[in-house]
């Protein structure tokens, strides 16, 4: 397993976000976390990436545990993230931004900006414009771009659909399985479980800080309950954009402490 | 920014405001594409003038009521230099410190205490004072820089009250009567420039050579943080400001650098504090009040927090103008906190920002965004929404 989580349990203050998870993800694959607001996917995000502490529970990586290892370390061993809310730094270019994704490292960087902005020729226009400036979609793909300059083994991408128009989200999808293809590990937590299951192999869904089912992604497309929860189900409603209205959605409280945009 | 379409009334003043810092902008873009020998022709200017400021003529205009020499030095210099220190950390990482003047205290005890005790002379003093001071700056920052935004503002509040009353308490160094007899700078040379002006001879009564050791100081420090500034610790400290988890995930390792800023403002604000205690003959805790801290703090971000030459002005106008307006007695403190509190609806990034921080500003992010981390509440959104 390139990536395992067993029984984590996270905190905020006095309260659990996590109850106990458990994940894994292999070598190769798209894997998607799938599940309300508040159901604790962004925390389990940041759990991997570092940056909120676990309270019990491990976090191995290759093999190795991390649980204990500070977030700019892991990023050297390979987890690269392209956080919540997108998280850009606005007031950097976006060359100097994909170029903070490649601070930790040694050595030259200019083959790794060229085939970001092969990726996304879109970049490549703006390379001289402040981030902060940037439409909704150009800031999420640079978000991943400069996740991807990390050279992660894994990739953790944190509701890259988040506010986007439909035809950007297929756009980011679209880039996101290209990125898969080209080697690197997906974990994807989206909110968008229809785009996000047709995206993924395999996916696990979440409530308040449980796993509550995992399967193949074909299977939870299939399965009644999901279906009900977070695909519109029965009510006839089908399509992208309409994950967020399930019964228990509790609206749109950003959840997290992501930046305020 | 929303707010700033809905504020009714100040339509006009925002006009004006416009007409007077537009060309500020212009300015910053134009010496943004200025040739090398340009610069170094400002620079050069810069320094002259600077030197040449404190003759009577220059006075006769700038403190018609006070000897402007004495102002030159305090508060005048002693601000640009506290302010420059203090751009590095909020500025520069966006950490909102309101103790800074911690830092200062301590530079002028040890100069003061090392001095009177020890005897010893003030260039020994004052590496001994920057290394105690950053040094209490890490002390400071350890514990609390897991802390963010406002969190982190409330404690560096704390610890710069903390230094004031153990001062104020502690008879081993004079408790609330300070030190006296504080000695000077040793005279480096008795040379006379012009008449009646010894540049390297430090006594009572002309206040030119202090100052000028404060100029030099300033260019030594100016030059320092401008080379931080462009080098990979710059990179890491715009990171920080603009967004610290993104940072902490692009590998940058968020505690130590947070560390790192802390310690070098706090360094330059106790080279800052052991100048002022050589002058000044004796310091009392009484020097260094809460409301020091709060006027640096007014002018970086008056000047445009982050960027060098704004800070600068920042400070200057601080501590210039109301010994300017000293004519008004106390009307001058309100008319001054009504300018600042002006300043901060028409053009809160400050007279002279950075392309960089307008930018940020834009976003809400950097320090005026204060991306406090508050658990429980962010909790309970994850908890209860289900």
């Amino acid at each position: 397993m390139l990536l395992e989580l067993k029984d984590v349990y996270v905190h905020y203050g006095k309260i659990e976000a996590i109850k106990g998870i458990s994940l894994e993800v292999a070598e190769g694959e798209i894997v998607s976390l799938i599940g309300a607001n508040g159901a604790g996917k962004t925390t389990t995000l940041k759990t991997i990436s570092g940056l909120r502490p676990i309270s019990a529970g491990r976090v191995l990586f290759d093999g190795k545990d991390i649980s204990r290892t500070p977030g700019h370390v892991r990023v050297l061993r390979g987890i690269g993230q392209a956080p919540e809310g997108r998280g850009v730094f606005p007031g950097m270019t976006v060359q100097e931004n994909l170029q903070m994704g490649a601070y930790a490292r040694k050595g030259n960087t200019a083959g790794d900006l060229a085939e970001m902005y092969d990726l996304f020729p879109r970049l490549n226009e703006r390379r001289a414009q402040m981030a902060g400036t940037l439409s909704g979609g150009e800031q999420q793909m640079l978000a991943i771009g400069r996740a991807l300059m990390t050279k992660p083994k894994v990739l953790l991408l944190d509701e890259p659909s988040m506010g986007l128009a439909p035809k950007l989200v297929t756009q980011i999808f679209s880039i996101i399985e290209e990125i898969n293809h080209r080697g690197t590990t997906v974990l994807l937590v989206e909110q968008n479980a229809q785009q996000a299951l047709q995206l993924a192999h395999r996916a696990y869904v979440l409530e308040t800080g449980h796993v509550v089912k995992s399967a193949s992604a074909s299977q939870l497309l299939d399965d009644p309950e999901v279906r009900a929860a977070y695909l519109g189900g029965d009510l006839g409603v089908d399509g992208a954009g309409e994950a967020d209205a399930t019964p228990n959605g509790a609206g749109r409280p950003t959840g997290g402490d992501a930046p305020a945009q | 920014m929303s707010h700033s379409k809905n504020t009714t009334g100040i339509g006009p003043v925002r006009a004006a405001m416009r007409k007077i810092t537009t060309p500020f902008d212009e300015m910053r873009d134009w010496w943004g594409r200025a040739p090398g020998w340009v610069r170094w022709t400002v620079y050069g200017l810069v320094i002259v003038a600077a030197l040449l400021a404190p003759s009577d003529s220059v006075g006769a205009f700038m403190s018609p009521e006070s000897d402007w020499a004495t102002i030159l030095f305090y508060p005048i210099g002693v601000f640009v230099l506290l302010a420059i220190g203090l751009n590095v950390v909020v500025g520069q990482a966006g950490l909102l410190d309101l103790g800074f003047v911690a830092f200062f205290a301590i530079g002028g005890y040890v100069m003061a205490v090392i001095g009177t005790e020890l005897g010893w002379n003030f260039w020994e003093i004052i590496v001994v004072a920057v290394l105690i001071s950053s040094l209490s700056g890490i002390i400071l920052g350890a514990p609390t820089l897991r802390l963010r935004g406002d969190y982190l503002a409330i404690v560096t509040l704390g610890f710069g009250e903390i230094v004031r009353l153990v001062a104020q308490n502690t008879d081993a160094i004079g408790g609330p009567r300070g030190i006296n007899s504080i000695p000077h700078p040793p005279d480096m040379s008795d040379i006379e420039i012009i008449p009646d002006l010894q540049p390297f001879t430090y006594g009572v009564i002309d206040p030119r050579p202090y100052y000028y050791l404060l100029v030099a100081l300033c260019v030594l420090v100016i030059i320092f943080a401008r080379r931080l500034e462009k080098s990979r610790v710059g990179r890491a400290w715009a990171a920080i400001r603009e967004d610290e988890d993104a940072a902490e995930i692009m590998g940058v390792p968020t505690f130590r650098f947070k560390l790192l800023a802390f310690a070098i403002g706090a360094a330059i604000g106790g080279a800052t504090g052991t100048v002022f205690a050589a002058k000044m003959i004796s310091i009392v805790p009484n020097n260094f009040p809460f409301i020091l801290s709060a006027t640096i703090l007014a002018a970086v971000v008056l000047g445009g927090s982050g960027n060098l030459p704004g800070v600068i002005l920042g400070a200057f106008l601080v501590g210039w103008l109301p010994e300017r307006f000293r004519g008004f007695e106390d009307y001058r403190v309100l008319l001054f906190g009504g300018v600042l509190v002006l300043m901060m609806i028409v053009r809160p990034q400050g007279l002279l920002p950075s392309r960089q921080r307008s930018a940020e500003f834009a976003e809400g992010s950097g320090m005026g965004g204060m991306g406090a981390e508050v658990a429980t509440p962010t909790a309970k959104a994850e908890v209860s929404s289900r």
